[in-house]
């Protein structure tokens, strides 16, 4: 335990600080194309015809890909898993939001693939586009996606991530008042100071090199190898140093039609997108909705929690079945609340697809939580350390998908708070420990979630 | 046209309109100055003109014909490292790094500049510098301590104040 709580140098520190550090646009590669993204103009229309002809008379020019290069169009992260695909890696018969991408060129150098770019003919029919989440269940809404407005494929095919425990009903009857609150989150871009790039290489020997700024190396694998419908021992992806991530780069964004591009091309082909193209076109932060109903005690027992989330998941899925899941898991923050009915919708609109970031899913409701414990205290007129400390989790209380705690740190954590700001806690509350429930913190209401089936 | 690049003369091609990012990374193959934003706005391609930090992305390379150009290709290497490199290794201040070159390129004018020690200075002298990872503090703590001392030993980076000390466990 040499290494825990010491300053110990980066591994990659010394690079970093000398410059050498070799990131994906530092690469040099002997004959390499640049390449260019013909992107959806539209927030939303159906693609009435693409004629890339012009384009590829271009000099200069050296391939263009559109949706009909890519041997498997649609395939998603967690394709694997058993979810769905409804992704094209590039848009074939519609877009659906603006800045999709149609088509790549490979030229010679940025300015001719971006003039090759400008040169492809295309025509949009425009549809209405979805903007709102709490719109998307209106009999009159646009529809954004060929699913419908919502995702359809939980377990058992179910169109929502369902949390039921407890008796919900009698927590509401027992209820001494109801607190509810509304809660927002907006889009959040990550930022990463290096933009999305790639550098495909294909090797005489058939096999393709890949230098990546993923964070997720072996989903990147996955993916172009799935869309190329090639086995992965085909390619040799070359990772490891990303330019800043925070989740921004788990998608696969470059990687797959970079490779295509450099397949027909038979040369490198580098895709380096624009500090533009990132603010505009790479996935966000998610914007989510909350809607909270809680059961309450006038002395600050939480009985049970109504929760509707609606998880703006932009125009394609990715990963936002993952993110809701785990987001529902926590709908209770750190505290225990034995009696839930949570319903959460992954909806489909026309803005830009989100994707992870920083503590996907549960960033969200944590803010909606803590925010709300705040919420209850000051309607209470109890003290928002007490009211944390009295529902906190404890040894042996379950989560809302029902795991028992062995360890819970939330006392603790709570108790860390008040020292740092030098609230003084009654000795009831001061005295607390993550120990199991028993006496004055163990109300009747709390007993049977004690025996709920914890695993 | 020609530069003085870290102490030695090139000759430069490209056509006199070009960015001297772009001549820098693509003509003469110095990769330290990053294409954060093309634009004039995260600052990470910044190299020291003639003595004071400028972006490159927005430098015509007609405009800096015959002038001094520093990268930190020209301060210290692996082997032989400056006080605001060591100090940044030291503080941790570099995290995924790709804003680090620019950062230590402004520190080094700065404190060449004999900037001093104060974070709110420092704040100032590095403002035009986007750092997504750190949150800035560690990149403030390094320049601040290497305005003060000009070694720090990296061979025995020891427990931190904070250090947490495991239940039966050393540390």
């Amino acid at each position: 335990m040499k290494a825990v709580g010491a300053r110990m140098p980066r591994y990659d520190g010394v690079g970093h600080v000398t410059g050498q550090t070799q990131y994906v646009d530092d690469v040099r590669v002997h004959g390499m194309l640049s390449a260019k993204a013909l992107r959806s103009t539209v927030h939303h229309a159906a693609i009435t015809n693409i004629d890339t002809s012009k384009a590829e008379a271009m000099p200069g020019v050296k391939a263009v890909i559109t949706s009909k290069d890519v041997p498997l169009l649609e395939y998603g992260h967690l394709s694997g898993l058993g979810i769905p695909a409804d992704e094209p890696l590039l848009a074939k018969d519609d877009v659906r939001y603006l800045g999709q991408p149609i088509a790549l060129v490979a030229a010679e150098d940025e300015d001719t693939a971006q003039a090759a770019v400008n040169a492809i003919e295309i025509e949009f029919e425009e549809r209405p586009a979805l903007w709102d989440v709490r719109k998307a269940f209106d009999a009159d809404a646009p529809r954004s996606h060929h699913w419908g407005n919502w995702y359809t494929h939980f377990e058992d095919e179910m169109d929502r991530r369902q949390i039921r425990k407890g008796n919900i009903e009698q927590a509401f009857e027992d209820a001494d008042r109801l607190v509810s609150g509304v809660y927002r989150t907006s889009a959040i871009e990550h930022v990463p100071l290096e933009p999305q790039v790639s550098l495909v290489t294909p090797e005489p020997d058939g096999r393709l090199t890949i230098y990546s700024c993923t964070q997720a190396l072996y989903f990147s694998l996955a993916v172009v190898a799935a869309h190329l419908e090639i086995p992965m021992n085909r390619i040799k992806i070359v990772g490891g140093t990303v330019g800043g991530g925070f989740g921004g780069k788990v998608d696969t964004a470059t990687e797959t039609i970079t490779a295509l591009a450099a397949m027909k091309a038979n040369r490198p082909v580098k895709w380096r997108w624009t500090r533009e193209e990132e603010f505009l076109v790479s996935s966000t932060r998610a914007p989510w909705h909350m809607e909270i109903i809680d059961a309450v005690t006038n002395d600050g027992w939480i009985l049970g929690r109504k929760m509707l989330t609606l998880h703006d998941s932009g125009a394609y899925a990715r990963f936002s079945p993952y993110g809701l899941t785990k987001h529902s898991f926590h709908h209770t923050g750190a505290y225990t609340i034995p009696n839930l009915h949570f319903d959460g919708y992954v909806v489909f609109t026309n803005r830009t697809p989100s994707t992870a970031m920083r503590g996907f899913g549960v960033t969200s409701i944590s803010f909606a939580v803590e925010t709300h414990m705040n919420r209850i205290a000051d309607i209470l007129g109890i003290d928002p350390y007490e009211i944390r400390l009295k529902n906190a989790n404890r040894i042996n209380d379950t989560s809302p998908n029902r795991i028992r705690y062995t360890d819970p740190s939330t006392v603790d954590v709570i108790h860390a708070m008040s020292n740092a700001t030098g609230v003084e806690l009654a000795p009831a509350y001061a005295g607390a420990t993550r120990q199991p429930r028993e006496g004055d913190m163990l109300p009747d209401h709390l007993v049977s979630q004690l025996k709920t089936e914890g695993h | 046209m020609n530069i003085r690049l870290n102490g030695g003369t090139v000759d430069i091609k490209s056509p006199p309109l070009t960015s001297l990012l772009t001549v820098l990374r693509e003509e003469l193959n110095v990769t330290s100055p990053k294409r954060g934003c093309d634009q004039g706005g995260c600052g990470a391609c910044t190299v020291l003109v003639d003595g004071t930090p400028q972006r490159t992305c927005l430098t015509p390379v007609a405009a800096v014909d015959g002038a001094e150009i520093t990268t930190i290709e020209g301060l210290g290497d692996s082997e032989n490292l400056t006080a605001v490199q060591q100090s940044f290794l030291h503080h941790g201040a570099a995290q995924c790094g790709f804003c680090t070159p620019s950062m230590i390129i402004a520190a080094t004018a700065y404190l060449d500049g004999d900037g001093s020690a104060e974070p709110e200075a420092i704040q100032e002298a590095l403002k035009g510098h986007l750092c997504r990872c750190t949150g800035y503090q560690k990149i403030i703590s390094a320049v601040s301590a290497a305005a003060t001392k000009s070694e720090f030993d990296l061979t025995s980076m020891t427990a931190s104040p904070n250090t947490v000390i495991l239940p039966g466990g050393d540390t």
